[in-house]
């Protein structure tokens, strides 16, 4: 039998890994996904606690709180249009200039790795035209 | 696993402190950064922080039980939660996080699934892993980067925020070890099969109830009686106790019955009903030696409809209405009517506040 310890503690460790990732990733819908998983771990919590006591109050709270993330996605989709259309980048480190009064800048110092560069497209020979074997091109 | 299970109890603090290291360095190795970093060291650190979590739960709080198919299932759904979880934080590439979260989402309904909550289940499938996510890929596809960016290929303080996560998550499973000897939370729910357990015993019950001579009253009660020291004695507590208490040799009873030590007073209650009716029995027999037995049978009888009705209160223990959605919506619009409204409100207020944002169109840079 599955105690409530596991629940409790599994989503503990979703809330934790959604802390990491809102923490440390810089991509706005990243973060916010990360959000949405810590979400998920109270979730989880509350309908253990509701399944163990009996009762359907922490069904009915996690309503409410699906209701209160599906708000919060509109909003955050509305926002992070606007500051695209603004800055043409989702990187939350763009909008550092709206940082506390008397706190140092962060500034990227290593340089980004370079891009692989992409594999060709394979040749084709034009439709229709009978390709040369290699064999037939030696013969010539 | 189980060699690392079986740990002397003061292992359960370095069982902890070694997860959570191992996941925070793994995770660190895994968050994209522009320098060198090790990937198979970080998926090599992150399983051996998730397996030495999984065995500590295991053996602290884990119960040997025949409900072996709800535990398969959690293990399942709770490895791929926090497995996909991990890939969403770990992943550069955006599309590919969204994905992963969607995976989560489809786990953690799993999960729902088992705490008996389908509609919550289904509202969070349609909700999460159909609208959000596909509204946010719409976002991604807008804005798609070329090559490696700054948003996608850097992390602000890697360490320190893995750090922080899992100690947080660290210190609520230290907490949960802590608590575990006091008995804060409430006990599990009885499973199918203690139900069918106690259904056999109401049976009995019935029976020996309906019984009009002494002979098929006694079998019965008999028979009910061995089966709820039996349904008594294998009741579910922390492995903590059961390991702890048979060495201390307060494990059993009188009888050599398993002593229940998980504290619940509903079944001191129901010892002290059993311990009652052996009484009563015994009393009736000496009434029956001065000579009128309906007047016994009927003492034995009364005896027993207590313990009848406890039987009956203690098998709804930990039972949720079968009927979810009807149950669910009764809650919402009797007791939590407020709530839902001001719930409705704030979805209204959302979305004239989301349209107002993105409908401000030519906004110079």
């Amino acid at each position: 039998m599955i105690s409530l310890e596991h629940y409790l503690a599994v989503g503990a460790v979703l809330f934790g890994i959604g802390l990491v990732g809102f923490l440390t990733r810089r991509n706005f819908i990243t973060m916010f996904l990360c959000a949405e998983m810590m979400l998920q771990g109270v979730v989880v919590n509350f309908l253990a606690f509701g399944r163990f006591h009996g009762h359907l109050g922490g069904q009915v709270f996690g309503l409410f709180i699906v209701t209160v993330a599906a708000c919060e996605a509109g909003l955050a989709l509305a926002l992070f249009l606007m500051l695209y259309r603004r800055g043409k980048s989702l990187d939350s480190g763009d909008w550092q200039g709206i940082r506390e009064d008397g706190l140092p800048p962060t500034v990227d110092l290593d340089p980004l790795a370079r891009p692989r560069p992409e594999p060709e497209d394979p040749h084709l020979p034009a439709a229709g035209a009978k390709p040369v074997s290699k064999e037939e091109a030696l013969r010539v | 696993m189980t060699l690392l299970a079986i740990t002397p109890e003061g292992w359960a603090g370095t069982q902890i402190l070694g997860a959570a290291g191992l996941a925070a360095i793994g995770v660190y190795q895994l968050l994209p950064r522009p320098g060198h970093r090790s990937v198979a060291l970080g998926v090599f650190l992150c399983l051996a922080a998730l397996g030495i979590a999984g065995a500590f739960l295991f053996g602290a709080f884990g119960d040997p039980s025949p409900d072996r198919i709800s535990s398969v299932l959690f293990w399942f759904f709770s490895a791929g939660a926090v497995g996909f979880g991990t890939v969403l934080v770990a992943q550069s590439n955006p599309a590919r996080g969204a994905m992963a979260f969607a995976f989560v989402v489809l786990s953690t309904c799993g999960l729902f699934l088992l705490l008996a909550a389908p509609f919550l289940m289904a509202a969070t499938v349609i909700i999460y892993a159909g609208a959000v996510i596909v509204t946010f890929l719409f976002l991604l596809m807008l804005s798609a980067a070329h090559g490696p960016s700054d948003e996608n290929d850097r992390t602000r303080e890697p360490l320190l925020g893995s750090l922080a996560g899992f100690a947080f998550a660290g210190l609520i499973f230290f907490t949960l070890f802590q608590q575990a000897s006091e008995k804060v939370l409430p006990t599990p729910p009885l499973t199918a099969l203690d139900r069918d357990e106690l259904a056999q015993v109401r049976a009995d019950l019935d029976a020996s109830l309906a019984a009009t001579d002494d002979a098929t009253f006694d079998r019965h009660a008999t028979a009910a009686h061995a089966r709820l020291r039996e349904v008594i004695a294998e009741r579910p507590n922390t492995s903590i106790q059961r390991r702890l208490r048979p060495s201390l040799g307060v494990g059993r009873d009188a009888d050599g019955y398993p002593r229940p030590v998980a504290a619940d007073p509903r079944i001191e209650r129901f010892v002290e009903q059993t311990d009652r009716l052996y009484a009563t029995n015994s009393k009736a027999e000496e009434i029956t030696l001065d000579g009128n037995p309906q007047v016994a049978l009927k003492a034995k009888k009364d005896a027993l409809a207590k313990l009848r009705d406890e039987v009956a209160v203690y098998s709804g223990n930990g039972l949720l209405p079968a009927r979810n959605v009807a149950n669910v919506g009764y809650l919402l619009y009797s007791e939590y009517l407020l709530a839902i409204e001001m719930a409705g409100t704030l979805l209204l207020v959302a979305t004239i506040g989301a349209v107002a944002i993105a409908g401000r169109r030519g906004v110079p840079a």
